[in-house]
């Protein structure tokens, strides 16, 4: 029994590699950055493959409103190449690690011209069959706030407040109860505190004050 | 409220004959349930009329392709359907999260105040105020005053041949009246048992 078990197990990760061999590659969706800051955009990817030796990496660049996608980073065969030529010359940088599925490159300097798209497509043979992921680049001269932090962050404080109040009111209250504090908010407060030894009041019998009394 | 007296109250009306006879005893508990019905039902009225307000997305119309506009998206009728874009980012920000903000206050003041109401009902002594309650929906007028005031001063100043406002901005001013005469009715109003 156990030994069926243990070769339909083996059979199965067998199987299942042939079938979902499709490569999927993660990037960030959305980056925001300033004017003349560094940005790292990250690209990694998920394979049923053990990593191999010619897994490749390549970074394409298309501008906000163009059609066309230029190539600015490419990596196989254990080698970096990065664009000399193209609108990225000098200020890209490779620092990701292939050993670890990282395909990540550093943009430096950033231009407001450098919005756009920047697709990474990854492969590692023999699992090549998958769709390439877009990260989408931002750049401000200020940045922006983003949407719904002031919202969030008002009616945050607001709620907090109000609980902040009514817990303190009760915990006042409570400790008044309890002579914790003796508080005389009333005009008939003197008379109160008097009759305080004699009354029964909301105290538990095993008040260790009316015991010594 | 002592519901039991007024129980017992109208089982006496029904068992004494054919036409239940209203005598000035028993007028004055009629009064007092149609009073805190009428309440109850302008406290609910400000709840729907304040979620309406933050909710649908209506508070200006742009005449060209009837496009309703704010304050969390904006929609347009391409191809036979809807779809709901973003804002331009020539709306200020910070203005517009503040407006949202505040509206969403007034909605949970005033739903938080039903629930108060309805346990002070129960809970309060004779002769005593619905303070809290009263609180509760003074904070929900001051902050969906607050919201219009901002969308009115802030919003498509220089825009107004573009477009008029909408249903929602109308309901938010008038969630501010309604919500002020509830808010006034609370603080004066004294809890009688049926006597």
């Amino acid at each position: 029994m156990l030994t069926f078990l243990a070769l339909t197990s083996v059979a199965l990760l067998g199987i299942v590699p042939e079938q979902s061999q499709a490569i999927v590659i993660y990037t960030g969706w959305e980056r925001h950055a300033l004017v003349g800051s560094d940005i790292r955009l990250s690209c990694s990817f998920f394979s049923w493959r053990w990593t191999s030796e010619d897994v490749t990496f390549s970074w394409t660049y298309r501008p906000d409103g163009s059609r066309d996608a230029i190539s600015i980073f490419h990596y196989t065969g254990g080698a970096a190449y990065v664009d000399n030529k193209g609108p990225f010359r000098d200020r890209l940088e490779f620092v990701g690690n292939p050993g670890r599925r990282d395909g990540s490159i550093l943009l430096k300097n950033l231009e407001l011209s450098d919005n756009g798209t920047f697709t990474c497509d990854a492969k590692n043979p023999p699992d090549i069959v998958g769709r390439p992921s877009s990260v989408r680049l931002l750049v401000f001269e200020k940045v922006p706030i983003q949407a719904g932090v002031i919202t969030g962050a008002i009616i945050g404080v607001v709620l907090g407040l109000l609980v902040l109040i009514v817990v303190i009111y009760y915990l006042m209250r409570f400790l008044v109860a309890r002579r914790v504090f003796s508080l005389s908010v009333s005009k008939h407060g003197k008379k109160k505190k008097e009759g305080s030894q004699q009354r029964q009041g909301p105290v538990p019998p095993a008040d260790p004050s009316k015991i010594k009394v | 409220m002592n519901f039991a007296v007024i129980r017992r109250r109208w089982r006496r009306i029904r068992l004494e004959g054919g036409r239940s006879r209203l005598t000035p005893a028993n007028w004055s508990t009629v009064i007092m349930l149609v009073l805190l019905a009428a309440i109850f039902v302008l406290h609910i009225a400000c709840i729907i009329i304040l979620l309406t307000a933050t909710i649908d997305n209506a508070w200006w119309i742009f005449t060209a392709g009837n496009m309703p506009t704010d304050i969390w998206a904006r929609w347009i009728f391409v191809n036979n359907s809807w779809h709901s874009v973003d804002f331009p980012q020539t709306y200020p920000q910070s203005y517009l999260q503040a407006v949202q903000a505040s509206s969403v206050l007034a909605c949970i003041f005033s739903i938080i105040g039903i629930f108060v109401f309805v346990a002070q009902l129960f809970t309060l002594a004779k002769g005593q105020r619905f303070l809290i309650s009263g609180v509760f929906q003074f904070f929900a007028c001051l902050c969906i005053m607050i919201a219009a005031s901002i969308y009115t001063d802030q919003f498509h100043t220089d825009e107004k041949s573009l477009g008029s406002y909408g249903h929602c901005f109308i309901l938010a001013w008038i969630a501010f009246a309604l919500t002020f005469l509830s808010s006034v009715i609370y603080f004066v109003l004294r809890k009688k048992t049926a006597e």
